[in-house]
């Protein structure tokens, strides 16, 4: 047993970077008294040191500490997801203003960010039901204490509360389906429920019970209707990096484990007679559930996006409606359509990104989060106003853009399974989301700017950063043939 | 095994029986010859000064949950315990990380001053 | 009726009644002491599944500790004692329609169920067991149990403390 744990220790090195690095971040804390960023540099470190043992596990598909966690292709994608995303998090807290007020507590700020990060990272290689849930709290946990981190703003403190109490209910819910699907199949980790599963022998009833239970609590975390209501609210309490946070890698990590939780466990080993196409076992049609979810969850964002004055809540509701986009690919079962959903976030990683950080870029300079206030932005801020436009447009999904990219594939991968009419309620929702878009879009560069027209500057780290998200996003619409190899390569996952 | 559980089932109910006995002889039985003075909180002590349905400071709470977290801490070292001489010299060190995180938000806890009641 | 069922139905009903108590109280102090007989009725029927040394964990965590809490934090509340609770009165019907519906549903769920059920046996104490597990097969799960107990405290101490300036002077 010793020396299985000693061999799973060497591939669990990311995870184990990460904890050291939130060990040292508190040390650092309390040591280094002056609060000027300095927790900051210890995170990067630590960040970049993760990195690297991520990148040295492609191509490696095991199983570790007995069965617990998967070391695979789409375990690693994902972490490369995660970890580029706390990159950009850590260099837009540097930037926000919004944290200053609460300098002196800068560092537990950090802390909590690895923290959320380490649950991520297992909560994309779990394959057993009880690390999954205890993943999924670990992140959780910190980040309902970021939420509330300018504890003094109002906003904030009910951001925290708020998501407190429906994350609670939620995976209470969670832990409840989990329990029954382990009274159901006498195991907890899903290749031992699926073998459970595949023998036939259970009550389909209380599968039934238990998986709704089951994406109810999946589905909070990935906020898809109608278990999203949380988070309007929370988008615009909490702090805009957190929000950024929370709309793109707790997302991508939600979304991960429910991809490998739906897969593994209800695939039916017996019927794979096409390569790529895979059937669930009899008794429990989730991906009808998802279908009618991820319908309601586009709709629905997007139609109460058009309402919204507040960027971050318009942002919020405009990544509601993308997580239903996202949905549709789990739907089909089929491994062009994981792919197409790896894909998408790798795109909507730096589009959202860019949008929210250009949304905290003016909110710093201005102090304001209204949309009304965006008028004429585009004479006094050129350079920063063309990209949000880019990225908006990415978001659109409208050519030359990554956008367009992601979205051309997931719905190609549904076309080809069939789901014409998901596509085509997806391509009218493309439609209506294209109505806000341009209404920021229109405030910028259509109307001119009253009172003061001075010329804001932005320093050059931000414009350094606004490229680092520019550049992958026009670049990405143009050339794909890697990322798109990149994301069908890692849809491999153990076992399976 | 559960045979080794009806003293604790026993008592449950002896405690439960005694106090609402003794509480209820003493209503009925006992003499009541009230005066003003008996009336009062601390019948030969100080003043009241308040009342006792105040709020609570915010330590208190505080305190709470930096017991309830070192609590649990306290149920995982448990197992181990009892096991301890037969999981050894890697059960040993395994349950060290394990304290060693604990220890860190100990420190961390008591650099704060989160310990400290002023 | 065996002693075991005794047992076994007098501590449901324990456990369900004081959960009434706790949701249809008026006052919130009921309410928490009332938890505290659905914490223990809970450890007691922990017990009678053999589970011993969940039943002992639910004893020092919830009744222990976490109700505690539960009691701080009413007293930490302004005029909690004379404020009205508003319990039952918000939207009586669809709640209680859902509620039912849920429940029935539940019921019917694990009634008809065909459960995968361990034999009908004596068990020895399980502590032994679950402390061989803990640093072999579930070491992980245990770290990470750590790891989230750290944030927690972190959690606590930047929420809980109101002035932290004062605070760090210390």
């Amino acid at each position: 047993m010793a020396e299985h744990i000693l061999e799973s220790i060497s591939l669990f090195l990311p995870e184990i970077a990460l904890t050291v690095t939130l060990c040292v971040a508190i040390i650092a804390d309390l040591i280094l008294k002056e609060r000027n960023q300095n927790v900051a540099y210890v995170v990067i470190a630590g960040l970049v040191i993760t990195t690297i043992f991520v990148l040295r596990q492609t191509g490696l598909t095991e199983t570790i500490f007995s069965d617990m966690v998967a070391v695979d292709p789409f375990a690693v994608f994902f972490k490369i997801v995660l970890a580029v995303s706390g990159f950009f998090i850590v260099f837009f807290s540097m930037k926000c203003r919004e944290l200053d007020a609460n300098k002196k507590r800068i560092g537990e700020y950090y802390m909590l960010i690895v923290a959320m990060m380490l649950g991520m990272f297992i909560m994309v290689g779990a394959t057993n039901l009880l690390l999954m849930y205890l993943a999924l709290e670990l992140s959780s946990i910190a980040s309902y204490i970021l939420a509330g981190y300018t504890k003094r703003a109002r906003d904030s403190a009910e951001a925290s509360l708020k998501y407190v109490i429906y994350g609670a209910v939620s995976s209470g819910m969670l832990i409840y389906g989990v329990s029954i699907l382990y009274g159901i199949t006498g195991a907890t980790d899903i290749y031992g429920v699926n073998a459970a599963l595949q023998t036939g022998d259970f009550s389909p009833l209380a599968l039934l019970t238990a998986g709704i239970l089951i994406i109810a609590g999946f589905g909070y975390k990935v906020t898809v209707a109608p278990f999203h209501f949380w988070s309007p609210d929370v988008y615009e309490g909490a702090p805009i990096t957190i929000t950024a946070f929370l709309a793109v890698a707790s997302k991508a990590a939600g979304f991960a484990m429910m991809i490998r939780f739906f897969k593994v466990s209800f695939i039916d080993t017996a019927l794979l007679d096409t390569a790529g196409v895979w059937d669930i076992v009899e008794g429990f049609q989730w991906n009808i559930i998802l279908a009618v979810m991820a319908v309601l969850t586009m709709t629905l964002g997007n139609l109460v996006a058009i309402w919204q004055n507040n960027i971050k809540r318009l942002l919020a509701y405009s990544s509601i409606a993308h997580a239903g986009y996202i949905l549709m690919g789990l739907v089909v079962l089929t491994d062009q359509g994981i792919a197409s959903m790896m894909l998408y976030f790798v795109m909507y990683l730096f589009m959202n990104f860019g949008a929210f950080y250009i949304a905290m870029l003016i909110s710093n300079k201005l102090d304001t989060e209204d949309i009304e206030d965006y008028k004429g932005l585009g004479y006094r801020a050129p350079l920063v106003c063309v990209a949000m436009a880019v990225f908006l447009i990415s978001l659109t999904g409208i050519p030359p853009t990554a956008g367009f990219i992601a979205k051309f594939y997931l719905f190609a991968a549904v076309i080809s399974a069939g789901w014409y009419g998901l596509v085509l309620i997806a391509a009218i929702n493309t439609v209506i989301s294209l109505f806000y878009y341009v209404r920021i879009f229109r405030n910028m560069f259509l109307i001119e700017p009253e009172g003061d027209t001075s010329k804001i500057e932005f320093s050059l780290s931000s414009k350094i950063l606004v490229f680092a998200l520019l550049i992958p996003t026009i670049f990405f619409g143009v050339y794909f043939r890697d990322i798109v190899d990149l994301a069908q390569a890692s849809v491999k996952m153990f076992g399976l | 095994m559960l045979e080794s559980y009806y003293p604790i089932f026993l008592m449950l109910g002896i405690a439960v029986l005694f106090s609402v006995v003794m509480l209820k002889a003493s209503t009925l039985f006992g003499p009541k010859r009230p005066t003003d003075e008996k009336y009062t909180t601390y019948e030969s002590g100080m003043e009241p000064v308040g009342q006792a349905r105040d709020r609570f400071s915010v330590k208190f709470y505080m305190v709470g949950v930096l017991f309830i977290l070192f609590d649990i801490e306290l149920v995982f070292l448990f197992p181990y315990a009892v096991n301890f001489y037969e999981l050894g010299l890697f059960g040993f060190v395994v349950i060290w990380i394990f304290l060693a995180i604990q220890l860190i938000g100990f420190i961390y806890e008591w650099k704060k001053g989160a310990l400290e009641w002023d | 009726m065996d002693l075991y069922a005794f047992f076994f139905y007098f501590f449901a009903v324990l456990t369900v009644g004081s959960a009434f108590v706790v949701v249809f109280s008026r006052n919130i102090i009921y309410s928490a002491f009332a938890l505290m007989f659905t914490f223990f009725g809970v450890a007691a029927l922990y017990v009678l599944l053999y589970a011993d040394f969940v039943a002992v964990t639910q004893l020092l965590v919830y009744v222990g500790g976490i109700l505690v809490l539960i009691i701080f934090g009413v007293m930490l509340t302004t005029k909690v004692f004379s404020v009205e609770m508003k319990t039952g009165t918000l939207n009586l019907l669809p709640a209680t329609l859902f509620t039912a519906i849920i429940a029935g549903m539940l019921i019917f769920v694990f009634s008809a169920t065909d459960w995968n059920v361990v034999p009908d046996q004596e068990w020895d104490t399980t502590v032994y067991g679950i402390g061989a597990l803990l640093v072999n097969e579930f070491i992980l799960p245990m770290q990470v149990a750590g790891v989230l107990l750290l944030v927690a405290m972190i959690g606590a101490v930047m929420m809980a403390a109101r002035d932290w300036t004062k605070l760090k002077s210390k």
